[in-house]
């Protein structure tokens, strides 16, 4: 709660094209966090159209149809998590390993380049999935079913 | 958020476990940077069995195991009853410390015997020596070769289920002292770095002594082989014990039966491509050159020559699905080996996919066609429509070096190919020498090839990663991929090695000599563009270990290497514009 000028009280959780607007700005893990904090925000966060803003918001407009692929592929949230955020921080990692050029223009070719990659693989990630039983083989799978067994 | 704590729990026991789920305990949060692991160190074999015994501690451990059998065959039974009733009982997964405590709550007496071996430990110099347990001698030895039963063949390295066998090899090259004592093993230290070279050159001897058909003095030293990679760990253990394994079904005509259902095949090859990046890479790079042949087509046909589990498919059909203006109508064929159990696997793939086209929103059309051998398809079988309507592509992915086995038969591929009339054909294979008609050349590079590939699959399995996927780089836990990716190399060791004539179907050859072959069939090269070479950089950045791979541009074609070492090619092809549909002379 925010004490306005005029002597009002502001409560973020009443404004909510508000807090929408803010939480645009988080990146990954705060969103993480934010979900955190009650029903209302948790909620929020987990609308898929903020992960799509997160997803492409340093890239040009992505074309046409990537929506439909991805939500039928798993939503953007997931391709975040799954993709696209490992990605960027290994490439991030490895272009200051070789000293990259980090000029405007190329910073978005790359990106775009990025971005495809992490839709190609989120594509594979999807097929392997559903279809091969268990993403990571089957010995990955077999091993969750073993951590939950020991949880319960 | 539980699922950020389901993640921590995920990471944690993924740190603590083995593949079967054994728990140590050692739980410890793991980081992104963390190299070391609780299962550092550890002997992936054992570990894959659920015991976790540290290499350097093999020798160690292996003789406790001895004198605790002996101990408890020798001990009165009183002496051994207050073991089942203490309650306290050590984790028997951590072989080393268990041995420990069993053998210091059965009693002293052989306390002498270990005072007897310490003496002989400090005994020994530097130099190599070897370990040695046989049960039966207990005198002084010579330096004989004892002619011995087949256990002497290294395979029991590889595929053992009892960890003392592996360390009792009968054959006794010893340089053991006396002793008197009924419980004293004389054991000795292994100087590693020594052994290394010396294995390496009696590897080569061994296989020289095959090429000249003296197989006597090759089944002596290949026994010697399966005793020094013993000695040795990691990469160089398992190549060697690989290569040995060949040799010695060479060596005694046993050679490996052609009934391993290709199902199983499939299997090691989806374990190594999620290991390592050989397959992902070829399978990018060739998406990548298919795609822009097919620029501007409404309707594309693509001819897999080996469709597995058809991994190559879902990225090119997401590719086709976002590419402006739409996706074309995607037909695909797939070829491959009749399945032994009749299941039809093809159409199981092909409906797979045709779910995922679905989901994406892809017009997809599937046919499957099951052949032993490429050469047995023709251009009239695979429903080839006008090339008007329809671009086709041809990707061969390891597939096309199996025909070299067969006189005439890659002629009459090429030949049908010509017939179907492609934009675009991508080939990919291993870039190496091993199908020189002398058998030591063979034997030398495919040494040094699969060397450098299982030293690429050594780092890539111990870097660490961080990833709830499949798809990028599974933490170092994932023995078992490892494990698997290396049986699926350690087949094509033994093709290369132990078959000859038709059996021998690992065939694989360089990009040059591919290069001339296609050339003088009639067709011409297709550069890969930038694209291609920079989705491929990208990919290997993700994979832990990247810093190892390299990959390389080679006149128009992308190649795959391991830091100095090209590993696979990629090349792309198109017909020349004045072939017709005649055999060109192919120099075999």
């Amino acid at each position: 709660m925010v004490q306005l000028e005029n002597g009002t009280n502001f409560f973020i959780n009443d404004n909510v094209d508000v807090l929408i607007v803010i939480l645009q700005r988080l990146d990954g893990g705060s969103l993480g966090v934010a979900a955190c904090v009650c029903k209302l925000w948790c909620s929020i966060t987990r609308n898929d159209s903020l992960w799509e803003h997160l997803c492409f918001r340093h890239v040009s407009p992505p074309p046409e149809g990537v929506r439909t692929v991805v939500l039928a592929l798993g939503g953007y949230r997931r391709l975040y998590m799954v993709c696209i955020k490992p990605v960027l921080d290994r490439l991030r990692k490895w272009k200051k390993g070789t000293g990259f050029d980090e000029s405007e223009v190329m910073k978005r070719v790359w990106m775009q380049h990025e971005v495809e990659l992490s839709l190609s693989l989120f594509c594979v990630d999807y097929y392997e999935r559903v279809f091969l039983g268990g993403g990571g083989g089957a010995a990955a799978s077999s091993l969750m079913f073993l951590c939950n067994a020991v949880n319960v | 958020m539980k699922r950020d704590r389901d993640r921590e729990r995920e990471k944690k026991s993924f740190n603590g476990g083995v593949s079967n789920g054994g728990f140590s305990g050692k739980g410890k949060i793991w980081e992104e940077d963390e190299e070391e692991t609780p299962d550092a160190g550890m002997d992936e074999l054992l570990a894959v069995l659920g015991y976790k015994v540290k290499s350097s501690d093999m020798a160690d451990v292996a003789q406790k195991l001895e004198q605790l059998e002996m101990a408890m065959g020798t001990t009165m039974e009183d002496g051994i009853t207050h073991l089942s009733t203490d309650t306290v009982h050590k984790n028997p997964s951590d072989m080393a410390g268990w041995v420990q405590s069993m053998l210091s709550s059965i009693s002293t007496n052989f306390d002498m015997c270990n005072q007897e071996n310490e003496l002989v430990l400090s005994g020994c110099g530097s130099s190599s020596s070897i370990i040695d347990f046989s049960r039966n001698e207990q005198n002084h030895r010579t330096t004989t070769i004892s002619d011995d039963d087949l256990r002497a063949i290294p395979g029991g390295a590889v595929f053992n289920s009892d960890s003392n066998k592996r360390q009792r090899s009968s054959s006794s090259f010893s340089t053991s002292m006396l002793t008197d004592s009924s419980a004293a093993r004389p054991v000795v230290l292994v100087d590693s770095q020594e052994t290394g070279v010396r294995l390496v050159h009696t590897l080569m001897a061994c296989a020289e002594a095959v090429q000249q058909e003296n197989l006597t003095l090759a089944d002596q030293l290949v026994r010697h082989i399966g005793i020094l990679a013993v000695s040795q760990s990691g990469a160089m253990r398992k190549v060697a014990t690989y290569f040995a394994e060949a040799l010695a079904r060479r060596i005694y005509k046993i050679y490996p039966q052609d009934s391993i259902e290709s199902s199983y095949t499939d299997v090691l090859q989806m374990h190594f491509y999620e290991t390592c990046p050989y397959l992902k890479f070829a399978h990018f790079t060739a998406n990548q050159a298919i795609l822009e042949a097919f620029t501007g087509c409404n309707k594309v046909h693509v001819i897999d020559f080996s469709l597995k589990q058809g991994m190559q498919w879902p990225a090119l059909m997401q590719a086709l699905a976002l590419r402006p203006g739409g996706p074309p109508a995607f037909r695909l064929t797939g070829i491959g080996p009749p399945q032994p159990d009749n299941t039809d696997a093809l159409q199981q793939v092909g409906w797979k996919l045709a779910q995922l086209a679905e989901t994406i929103g892809v017009e997809f059309e599937f046919r499957g066609f099951v052949a032993n051998s490429l050469a047995d398809l023709d251009a009239a079988i695979l429903d080839i429509r006008p090339s008007e309507t329809e671009a086709v592509a041809i990707n061969s992915v390891f597939e096309l070096h199996r025909l070299l086995s067969r006189p005439g038969a890659i002629e009459k591929v090429l030949n049908s190919i010509k017939q179907i009339n492609p934009k675009i054909v991508t080939l990919v294979e291993q870039e190496a020498n091993h199908n020189a008609g002398v058998f030591i050349d063979r034997f030398n590079e495919a040494l040094h090839y699969y060397s450098t590939m299982f030293d690429s699959l050594e780092s890539s399995g111990s870097s660490s990663s961080a990833s709830p996927t499949g798809i990028l780089p599974q933490p170092p836990v994932n023995n078992q991929d490892l494990v698997m990716s290396e049986v699926y190399l350690g087949r094509q060791i033994c093709n290369v090695v132990a078959c000859e004539g038709s059996d021998r179907v690992e065939r694989h050859e360089t990009l040059n000599q591919w290069r001339v072959r296609m050339n003088s069939s009639g067709f011409d090269p297709v550069h890969l563009g930038s694209n291609a070479f920079k989705q491929a950089s990208m990919l290997l950045a993700l994979f832990a270990g990247g810093d190892g791979y390299r990959v390389e541009e080679n006149d128009g074609c992308l190649m795959l290497g391991w830091h100095t070492r090209p590993l696979i090619a990629t090349s792309a092809w198109k017909l020349s514009p004045d072939s017709g549909t005649g055999a060109g002379e192919v120099e075999m």
